[in-house]
């Protein structure tokens, strides 16, 4: 998170649970950046995102597990999906370079 | 004769086969194939309720701050 800071990078966890429920999740694990609550799934399917997932005989719609990097600019500048976006050090080093590129 | 006549089915039935009952490998590159947006697209705005009380909307930080979005599937799980 220090990194990130210091490249000028903002960070937000996004799912389809209440702020509540978000809330009571971002005590427990210890994150200090907001968590963001989609609960209409507009974002997710704005970025292309909704996954199937099969549970006890019924189907739901949850997000796949994604980080995007979004440059200054708002373009996307990195994805990482599924098990690859678990491990954040890709993601955070593209931060960086961003953050090198755009320093004076 | 008879024979042919198997044969004919079976190599029907291979051919078919794909189209009928697609491989559970398919089905999965089905369901990853949906993500439209790639690097250099411009990342669609949103502005959505934070855990922290303000709304977050993203278009705020254009000009100002890179912006990581961590999607992940279901608070309180590992997922």
């Amino acid at each position: 998170m220090a990194k990130l800071e210091s490249s000028n990078t903002v960070v937000f966890g996004i799912s389809i649970d209440s702020p509540p429920a978000n809330g009571a999740f971002a005590k427990q694990i210890g994150v200090t950046f907001p968590l963001l609550s989609d609960m209409n799934r507009k974002v997710l399917t704005a970025y292309g995102i909704l996954r199937k997932y099969p549970m006890g005989g019924d189907e739901y719609e949850w997000a796949r597990r994604t980080t995007f990097v979004i440059d200054k600019q708002g373009k996307i500048q990195h994805v990482d999906f599924d098990n690859s976006a678990i491990n954040p050090n890709t993601a955070v080093d593209v931060c960086l370079d961003l953050h090198k590129k755009s320093a004076p | 004769m008879k024979r042919s006549v198997i044969t004919a089915a079976a190599l029907a039935g291979l051919l078919l086969s794909p189209l009928a009952m697609p491989s559970p490998a398919t089905a999965q590159e089905n369901a990853m194939a949906t993500t439209t947006l790639k690097v250099g697209d411009v990342a669609p705005n949103f502005t959505l309720p934070s855990d922290q009380g303000k709304p977050v909307t993203l278009a705020d930080y254009r000009g100002k701050k890179n912006v990581m979005l961590a999607f992940y599937v279901l608070a309180f799980t590992s997922g």
